[in-house]
């Protein structure tokens, strides 16, 4: 039923104005979410959309009167608070059915409702029934990266979209993902990923839940369609609360500058296993299901290792940090004299003596070193869209017309893609799916 | 389509793509750069000098075919070795002979990258263009997977830098830091490309290697990382790369079809590029008559050792469609490196881990050491599989997939 379409001039198109725009805003060094100690929480329908031009059903948590989201709102609190959750069950359903009953389990965490509560009882949690209520309680001990998501009905609930992160930012600080020195970051994206199996939104959408009873749906479960918080690439580098994706707020845009730490908050949001490569060096995993990697408790992450591609496994969340800096590369990303007066810069590692420029993080070594090859003629050449036209951050150098043109600062990108490369199409369209763009900027080019 | 007919439509699209050829400009072409190397051939031969701790190589890109376990032909797209072929003075004569050479050439997998610590690494690639897919005008490149600390402009992500486009070359270069199992492939179009064939193997020994260090009682000289304690030596080593096809996507892009992205689901489970018993030849394949009689499967998935030896195995998984898992059955897996490092934490805390399985996605390396008894009956075999059992077959064959063993002499 669906279109098939091989690799169209129209979605790069597509890929380069959503990126266009997303330089036209502000982009956010810090995780979008809703901050406080009471969330009320509201379960309903909404309709997400993807950039290959479909519009699926799904049931999401909203914030209070808002949207139903997919995810559901990020939810950061600090550590300590005593944290309210109230859900209200406003989810409709066609054919003018009785709604399924909603609820929320917080793995990782205590809960505890209230005996007077009007919840109902479910399997694994209290529930709110049509139109009711369910008020849950717990206190954000320990730091972390978390999950919530439905505990009724999972297999069709969490599909739908019932399920969000949960940022606990350690008393030592909100740029601390943990308790300890080394968990600390200059940056943060979550990476909250997730598949789904249009048949089953389009059954319940006809039908209702009952849509799917007697399918093999759930159990023959066949992905087609993947998202990294809820938006399917390219979206994932438009704008956060783009207005065209008014079930879909959060975006995912790492950005950085050389030197840096980005916290990556990797969140296995739906029911599949997914490598999660992130090109341009390793990242170190701290942490898994909130837990520092730790032997001890003052130890910090020394059970902590390197990795080029994140395994992330459903139900599961994974911090880790990444660092680029361009060591060792054997000639000087920001070009030599010999390329010209304006590539003319000096690498001072003076006042910390680590080898790296002390502003810049320039690595030494490297510096004045001329770029190794003699790169072919424009003409047999292909051009990405980040492409600035130049090997040298923060360079841009001409290009054939309409080539280029998405990476006006001149940054390095790098693709971050499930490596189940199956998982960045949509549906048949190449690229998309579960993959987005790092956009390193040049030291002194302003992020945010 | 039968064979017969295939080979003509070959011989057309071969003629027309040289005639094309001819009308690039001179500065356009095959181009090596390699230094020391004066005739293009990324080799150093007579009065030729190889720089210290230079290497070169030459891959050509394009499509070819392959031999299933089962007997099936595959089209596939892939790389061809075309190092120390002469590709200077530059076109039109030498030249020709590498686009013959690469085209239609396609090996899988790639060939091996093997590189040292310290090696400051030129990799020309040079697309050599479609045959049997004259409609395609695909550029292509090479991403060296899970190089640390890469630019943009030698990561291969066309999105981000540049693809080479047919009959040109574009050297790609590397300084070689950090020793570990990595793997490469093409990242054009990579749902497409990287399930048509474009994948490859590629680690890097450590600056270690070459000294002496006594572990367990062994000396040692050869090692997967700078472990400093000999801990990682080993006597033999292999890499064994995962994959595996999805036959009905192949057909489609042979056929010229709209290709199945989402519904791809690969029935051809293999290891270095072959279904069992393939795994276990240890020669080449029998070359395909659909390429022209090219060899294109070179690469065996069977370890041989002696009694009492240390095998290290670096396994990488690079298909596009799932998770594996391998098991050693009947011997266990000493897990001592991952993604390209050693497996120990930050302070130097040693995190190997003893296992009898791995789990890898596509995009994953784990670096696993064997201890062959000391007392192992000669002959005897271990099997190295995928517990995934369905995965244990080529297509509707049974006993076969992504099985190979481990033969002690
Ligand atoms: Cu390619
Ligand atoms: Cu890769």
């Amino acid at each position: 039923m669906h279109m098939r379409v091989i690799k169209t001039a129209f979605q790069v198109t597509v890929l380069f104005a959503a990126f266009l725009l997303l330089l036209t805003v502000n982009a956010g060094a810090m995780i979008n979410g809703i901050t406080g100690t009471t969330f009320n929480l509201t379960a309903k329908t909404g309709h997400i959309s993807t950039p290959d031009g479909g519009s699926y059903l799904i049931w999401g948590y909203a914030n209070g009167t808002g949207l139903a989201q997919y995810p559901g709102p990020t939810l950061i609190v600090n550590q300590g608070a005593l944290v309210r959750v109230k859900l209200t069950n406003n989810l409709t359903v066609a054919g003018g059915g009785t709604p399924p009953n909603v609820s929320i389990v917080f793995p990782g965490q205590q809960v505890t409702i209230a005996s007077a509560d009007p919840g109902v009882p479910g399997i694994l949690t209290k529930e709110a029934a049509s139109g009711k209520t369910v008020t849950y309680q717990f206190t954000a001990t320990n730091p972390g990266t978390y999950t919530y998501y439905s505990g009724t009905d999972s297999a069709l609930q969490i599909e739908m979209g019932f399920m969000g992160t949960i940022i606990v930012r350690p008393t030592k600080g909100a740029n601390f993902a943990y308790n300890h020195q080394d968990a600390k970051f200059d940056r943060e994206t979550l990476f909250l990923l997730t598949e789904m199996d249009p048949r089953i939104h389009q059954a319940v959408e006809n039908f209702g839940p009952a849509g799917v009873v007697g399918t093999d749906y759930l159990a023959n479960y066949f992905p087609v369609l993947w998202f990294i918080n809820g938006r399917a690439a390219p979206d994932t580098m438009a704008e956060p609360m783009a207005p065209w994706l008014p079930y879909q707020p959060y975006n995912c845009m790492p950005m950085m500058h050389p030197g840096e730490k980005l916290l990556m908050r990797v969140v296995g949001g739906g029911r599949d296993l997914h490598p999660f490569h992130h090109h341009g060096s390793h990242a170190r995993v701290i942490a898994r299901d909130g837990q520092l990697l730790a032997s001890a408790p003052n130890t910090g992450p020394d059970l902590s290792t390197e990795v080029f591609t994140i395994q992330s496994q459903p139900g599961s969340t994974i911090d880790a940090i990444f660092e680029w800096t361009g060591k060792g590369l054997g000639w000087d990303i920001y070009g030599t004299a010999a390329d010209g007066p304006e590539f003319i810069h000096t690498c001072n590692d003076t006042i910390v003596v680590d080898g790296f420029d002390d502003a810049t993080h320039e690595y030494c070594a490297d510096h004045d070193k001329p770029f190794p090859v003699t790169l072919p003629t424009n003409q047999e050449l292909a051009f990405g869209g980040f492409y600035s036209g130049s090997p040298f951050l923060g360079s841009l150098n001409s290009l054939p017309p309409g080539q280029g043109g998405l990476n006006p600062n001149g940054g390095y990108t790098y693709m971050w893609h499930s490596h189940t490369e199956k998982e960045m199409v949509n549906y048949d369209i190449f690229p998309g799916g579960m993959m987005t763009m790092l956009l390193i900027e040049a030291p002194g080019v302003p992020i945010n | 389509m039968n064979s017969i007919l295939k080979y003509s439509i070959m011989a057309v699209s071969v003629g027309s793509f040289l005639s094309m050829m001819s009308v690039f400009p001179a500065n356009a072409g095959v181009s090596v750069q390699c230094p020391g190397d004066t005739d293009g051939s990324a080799t150093w031969t007579g009065s030729e000098v190889q720089p210290p701790n230079t290497k070169c190589m030459h891959l050509g890109a394009g499509d070819g075919f392959i031999t299933m376990a089962d007997g099936l032909s595959q089209y596939i797209f892939g790389f061809s070795n075309l190092t120390g072929l002469v590709t200077r003075p530059v076109f039109p004569a030498p030249a020709d002979d590498v686009m013959m050479a690469g085209m239609l050439g396609a090996s899988f997998p790639a060939p091996p990258i093997v590189l040292d610590e310290g090696d400051e690494f030129y990799l020309t690639l040079t697309n050599v263009g479609m045959a049997v897919r004259p409609d395609l005008f695909d550029p292509h490149t090479v991403h060296y997977h899970g190089f640390p600390q890469a630019a943009p402009i030698f990561d291969g992500v066309p999105d981000s830098s540049i693809s080479i486009n047919m009959g040109s070359s574009l050297t790609y270069y590397y300084k070689i830091n950090d020793p570990g199992t990595y793997m490469y492939h093409c990242h054009v179009e990579a749902a497409e490309h990287m399930q048509m064939g474009m994948v490859g193997n590629l680690y890097v020994r450590p600056a270690q290697d070459g000294t002496t260090k006594i572990y367990g009682g062994k000396t040692y000289t050869r090692f997967a990382y700078n472990d400093g304690d000999g801990s990682t030596g080993y006597d033999v080593d292999y890499p064994i790369q995962i994959g595996s096809f999805d036959s009905a996507f192949h057909n489609a892009s042979e056929a010229v079809q709209p290709l199945p992205f989402a519904l791809m689901v690969d029935n051809y489970p293999m290891l270095n590029g072959r279904g069992y018993p393939d795994t276990v030849n240890p020669a080449s394949l029998p070359a395909p008559a659909e390429n022209g009689g090219k060899v294109s499967q070179k690469e065996s998935s069977l370890v041989t050792a002696d009694r009492g030896q240390r095998v290290l195995l670096r396994i990488s998984n690079l298909n596009v469609t799932r998770f594996y898992t391998l098991g050693s059955m009947g011997i266990s897996m000493n897990v001592i490196g991952k993604d390209a490092k050693l497996l120990r934490g930050p302070d130097g805390k040693n995190l190997y881990y003893k296992t009898n399985s791995v789990t890898l996605g596509g995009g994953q390396s784990v670096d696993a050491i064997i201890d062959i008894p000391a007392d192992a009956i000669s002959g005897r075999r271990y099997f190295l599989y995928t517990t995934n059992l369905n995965y244990l077959s080529n297509d509707t064959e049974p006993f076969g997939g992504m099985m190979t063993e481990i033969r002690v002499n």
